[in-house]
């Protein structure tokens, strides 16, 4: 019996050291690898800044919602733009997260989808499709219908994927109500 | 609170559907198919074991592995968490319920290397669901596995009546008909609306 | 976790004893020769294919092989994790008592399973984004757990990681021909690269899950249909 405790603790203890000293080897590249994800994201989406966003945060908390970073961008010390994670939860399948970048007028810098989980070929296209994405460009709260064309507003959608389009603009269009109220 | 709630608990059993769309227990879903009676035991343990088994991981994470910084442990001490209760289930149905026992205890063993099990575990830590949203998903996705499970055995139980080709008998004809459970289990999906 | 299968529940250990002259025990057998080294390794490529033949590690031979390149990662991922555990479990094989082996295997795979994790987290980042859940689930893979205890906890090292080799070789190869056929039939191309040229109008069906049962099924009768002709 003794044995027999003694031989899997030898294995459990073997174990547990190999795998701290990978843990120590890999947490550096691990934290570095998300922070470059971060910082790629951030810089597609943000005018062009001279800072780093990913340093420069803000912490605010939407009435009614959960806590949520912003990023400022500035350049040369004055501030250009602030990009925040929003989530829009009636994807097709699931979640979406995208990350989307405002200027100092309260236009759309930029907009990149982080994680989602849409049907390949279809609901996807919002990523594959080198012009829906560019096309929020430049777009404000006041100069838009924040809504597909299908259900009147200004934003193309997709034949046969209007669920994912719609969800994502919906999203956006929260992330500028955001910004209005807690941007500058 | 209970709006979200009700959106896991009906994007685990059918839209994301663990063995139909994510492929999670696929080997006990085409080993435990033959009988809608077998199907029903194995459907009944997995759940009572994924609940359980997602709860103890999700206060293990929470009070050992994150405070101490050991997340690196999560795969190791999961899986051992999952075999050890498995044994204690196993004991305890056999100790308190001959019935239970009788109808849940040859499947019991073969839920250890279940990936569904340890699959729920993991990806409760990963969406950073709180305890309530964790036995939610636990009981739904185990749930939708069930149904599965009961499905396809209702579909094999008639193909045994049925002509199938030769090259087809066996593990072929099964998995097509799982292809197409797969298929109409993706009409679930645009379900849920936020 | 034995699927229903027509073949017996370890094929594996069945398929090796063939190979030994009558009445030697695996363990006197002395030197280990270069044929037999061989013969481990090719014995989980075809005959005993965890995939097609034996219907092992079915989970992510569905889940990832939407493309050609998702199916070769996630074998080559589990390749590492059986050859360096089927070595581990042939080294420690007279130090760990019968009735605990079955837990010290599994914390000697977790170790390993959670080594390939955090190193394609850390140096092939997309890649694990890509695979996510089904890296630590080769913890559960039976083919892990199947090889460590049906040969590796019985043989001596050389042949222990031999065979560890040839049945993730097997097991890649059959992640790789199941991602291609999605890939080609789904989006017209192979390892991205075009097939069909760019007017190929995506087939969804195949690269959706339905698609991966359906796809598998086809390739079993397949395989039913070749080995029938061969005569076994």
């Amino acid at each position: 019996m003794t044995r027999l405790v003694l031989a899997l603790m030898v294995v459990c203890v073997i174990g547990a050291v190999i795998l701290a000293g990978t843990d120590r080897i890999t947490q550096g590249p691990i934290a570095e690898q998300k922070r470059r994800e971060i910082v790629r994201s951030l810089d597609s989406v943000l005018p062009p800044h001279s800072n780093a966003p990913d340093q420069d945060t803000r912490v605010i908390r939407p009435e009614g919602g959960k806590e949520m970073t912003l990023y400022l961008a500035r350049r040369d010390g004055a501030w250009v733009g602030t990009a925040m994670v929003v989530t829009a939860p009636d994807g097709y399948s699931g979640n979406i997260d995208v990350m989307v970048g405002i200027d100092r007028a309260g236009a759309i810098a930029g907009v990149a989808i982080l994680a989602h989980a849409e049907t390949p070929g279809l609901g996807d296209k919002i990523i594959t499709d080198p012009r829906w994405l560019p096309a929020l460009r430049g777009r404000t709260l006041d100069n838009t219908h924040w809504a597909v064309k299908k259900d009147g507003g200004d934003v193309d959608q997709f034949t046969g994927a209007t669920i994912t389009p719609r969800a994502v603009t919906g999203a956006v269009r929260r992330a500028l109500e955001i910004c209005r109220e807690y941007c500058g | 609170m209970a709006g979200e709630l009700a959106l896991i608990a009906v994007s685990a059993m059918l839209v994301n559907n663990f063995v139909l769309a994510r492929f999670l227990g696929v080997c006990p879903f085409l080993g435990v198919s033959r009988k809608t009676e077998s199907a029903l035991g194995m459907g009944a343990a997995v759940m009572f074991v994924m609940t359980v088994a997602s709860l103890v991981t999700w206060l293990i994470q929470r009070l050992v592995l994150v405070p101490f910084h050991l997340e690196y442990l999560q795969t190791i001490t999961y899986i051992l968490v999952i075999a050890a209760l498995v044994q204690l289930v196993e004991m305890v149905v056999q100790k308190t319920s001959p019935v239970l026992y009788q109808a849940l205890g040859i499947f019991l063993p073969l839920i250890t290397t279940n990936c569904a099990i340890l699959g729920v575990a993991i990806l409760v830590q990963q969406k950073a669901y709180g305890f309530l949203e964790t036995l939610t998903f636990a009981m739904a996705a185990s749930a939708g596995f069930g149904l599965a499970l009961v499905l396809l055995a209702g579909i094999r139980e008639s193909l045994e009546l049925a002509f199938v080709p030769k090259a087809f008998q066996g593990n072929a004809i099964v998995l097509v008909a799982a292809g197409m459970l797969s298929l109409a289990f993706m009409g679930f999906s645009g379900l849920v609306r936020g | 976790m034995q699927p229903e299968t027509t073949t017996p529940p370890r094929p594996a250990h069945m398929g090796d004893v063939a190979v030994l002259p009558p009445g030697a025990l695996p363990e006197a057998r002395p030197a280990t020769s270069a044929r037999e080294l061989a013969a481990d390794f090719t014995r989980g490529i075809w005959r005993e294919n965890a995939v097609f033949k034996q219907m092992l590690g079915l989970c992510p031979s569905l889940a990832v092989t939407t493309s050609a390149v998702n199916g070769m990662a996630m074998g080559l991922a589990t390749l590492v994790v059986v050859a360096m555990s089927n070595a581990s479990v042939s080294a420690v094989r007279n130090l760990i008592p019968g009735s605990v082996r079955i837990p010290a295997f599994v914390v000697i795979i977790a170790t390993f399973v959670t080594v390939v994790d955090l190193t394609m987290n850390a140096f092939a980042h997309e890649l694990h984004k890509t695979l996510g859940l089904f890296i630590p689930l080769i913890v559960v893979n039976c083919i892990v757990l199947g090889r460590a205890d049906a040969f590796a906890c019985k043989r001596p090292l050389p042949r222990a990681v031999c065979d560890g080799l040839g049945a993730g070789t097997g097991f890649t190869l059959a992640l790789v021909v199941l991602g291609s056929v999605r890939e080609l039939v789904g989006f017209g191309t192979v390892f991205g690269v075009s097939v069909f040229g760019a007017a190929y109008p995506p087939f969804l069906l195949f690269i959706l899950p339905p698609g991966a049962f359906i796809v598998m099924g086809l390739m079993l009768a397949g395989v039913n249909r070749l080995q029938s002709r061969m005569g076994g």
